[in-house]
């Protein structure tokens, strides 16, 4: 089941007034405001537990402005963000908090993530220009051999060549030799 | 206080919420402070005296028509604009639709008018005072709806605040049309706008402060 699925079924019987249901709302959405805020401010920033409950707080008791009618996730991420709009007004910081979609709340991204994603753009850096672009459309964004070698205007086999050039190239700056996968 | 203490005691506090409960809240505070505009008006000003003989002309209704449909406009925004994430809606094309009727009409009778008419037609005999007194006649309803407003949960107070200055004034509007005797569709165009636009501007600016939660 969807988060908003789960998530609204929830809160539709915390609005009948079912208490273990609002309860179990509250916990969900505990975890999401957590990673939320913690994104947002720093994990583990003192703020961030005082703005976690301030949220659910208003979640509780601003039951009455949510209507049954839509959907329960870009509601309650509208709240989080008010709530983050509103720290940064009381502590007289001027920033702007980009409004984007109730994923930004759902998100269960894995900070690690953010580095692994450094650490590729930074070796990716290192390549030609022409070899990092077969590169990134075959193997990050999902382009078949044929698109990209339409793209850069070659023939398929020069693209295949090049490209495991590229990642052979990419594995030396990567792993000590030691540890270095066997090369054909 | 720790967060599953918390979580635990807001969960024991479950009351059922009726559905509905923020319409009715915005209706009831709307239907309140328009009953104290019309005290206010009628105390302070009187009906026109004419009003039994007013009710049988078109510009009667013509501007009763205008600032109910201006109230319909600023009851649904102020409706979608109290809910978190509320984008504004099918309000907004009530809103620009009868501002643009009144203001092709305001436009033609004006030019229909002969040359030395055209003053009167757009100033009336009481275009100083038109836009005041809609602005004092807005201003019970407006309270009302900040009280049923900070109940609720408007997440962009700026706009919220101006959609409820835009119902206020719409009401205080229609409230006034009880009092006022000018005809022209110049008149309606230009100076009820002017003071509707004003309550809503008003609006924006308290609701900014007023809203928040």
């Amino acid at each position: 089941m969807t988060d908003e699925a789960r998530l609204k079924a929830l809160m539709l019987r915390g609005l009948a007034g079912d208490a273990a249901a609002q309860s179990a709302l509250l916990s969900a959405m505990s975890g999401y405001l957590r990673g939320y805020f913690g994104r947002r401010l720093g994990a583990g920033a003192a703020d961030v537990e005082d703005l976690v409950q301030d949220t659910l707080l208003a979640i509780h008791l601003k039951r009455a402005a949510y209507d049954p009618t839509q959907p329960f996730t870009p509601w309650a991420y509208a709240v989080a963000r008010y709530k983050l709009i509103d720290h940064f007004r009381r502590q007289g910081v001027r920033r702007a908090v980009p409004l984007e979609d109730a994923g930004d709340l759902f998100a269960t991204e894995n900070p690690e993530e953010g580095a692994v994603r450094r650490d590729v753009e930074r070796l990716l850096a290192t390549l030609p220009e022409r070899q990092r672009k077969l590169v990134v459309d075959v193997r990050l964004e999902g382009h078949s051999m044929e698109e990209a070698a339409q793209r850069a205007g070659m023939t398929v086999t020069a693209v295949k060549v090049s490209v495991h050039r590229a990642l052979k190239a990419l594995t030396r700056l990567a792993v000590p030799d030691g540890r270095r996968a066997d090369e054909d | 206080m720790k967060t599953d203490a918390l979580i635990a005691a807001l969960a024991a506090d479950t009351a059922p919420v009726a559905p509905g409960a923020a319409a009715r809240r915005l209706g009831l505070a709307a239907g309140a402070g328009a009953a104290l505009a019309l005290i206010l008006i009628l105390a302070w000003l009187k009906p026109r005296s004419d009003l039994v003989a007013a009710l049988a002309t078109p510009a009667f209704w013509m501007k009763a028509s205008y600032t109910l449909a201006l109230s319909l406009a600023g009851g649904l925004l102020t409706a979608r604009l109290a809910r978190p994430g509320g984008r504004t809606g099918p309000g907004r094309w009530v809103l620009a639709g009868a501002v643009a009727v009144v203001a092709v009409l305001g436009a033609i009778s004006l030019a229909l008018a002969a040359p030395d008419q055209r003053a009167a037609a757009w100033l009336g005999h009481s275009w100083t005072l038109c836009p005041w007194r809609i602005l004092v006649a807005a201003a019970p309803v407006f309270v009302a709806l900040v009280l049923a407003l900070r109940r609720l949960a408007p997440t962009r107070l700026a706009l919220a605040g101006a959609a409820a200055g835009l119902l206020a004034g719409a009401i205080g509007a229609t409230v006034y049309g009880l009092a006022c005797n000018e005809t022209s569709a110049t008149f309606l165009a230009f100076w009820y706008t002017l003071g509707i636009a004003g309550c809503a501007a008003i609006g924006a600016v308290l609701g900014r402060w007023l809203l928040r939660w």
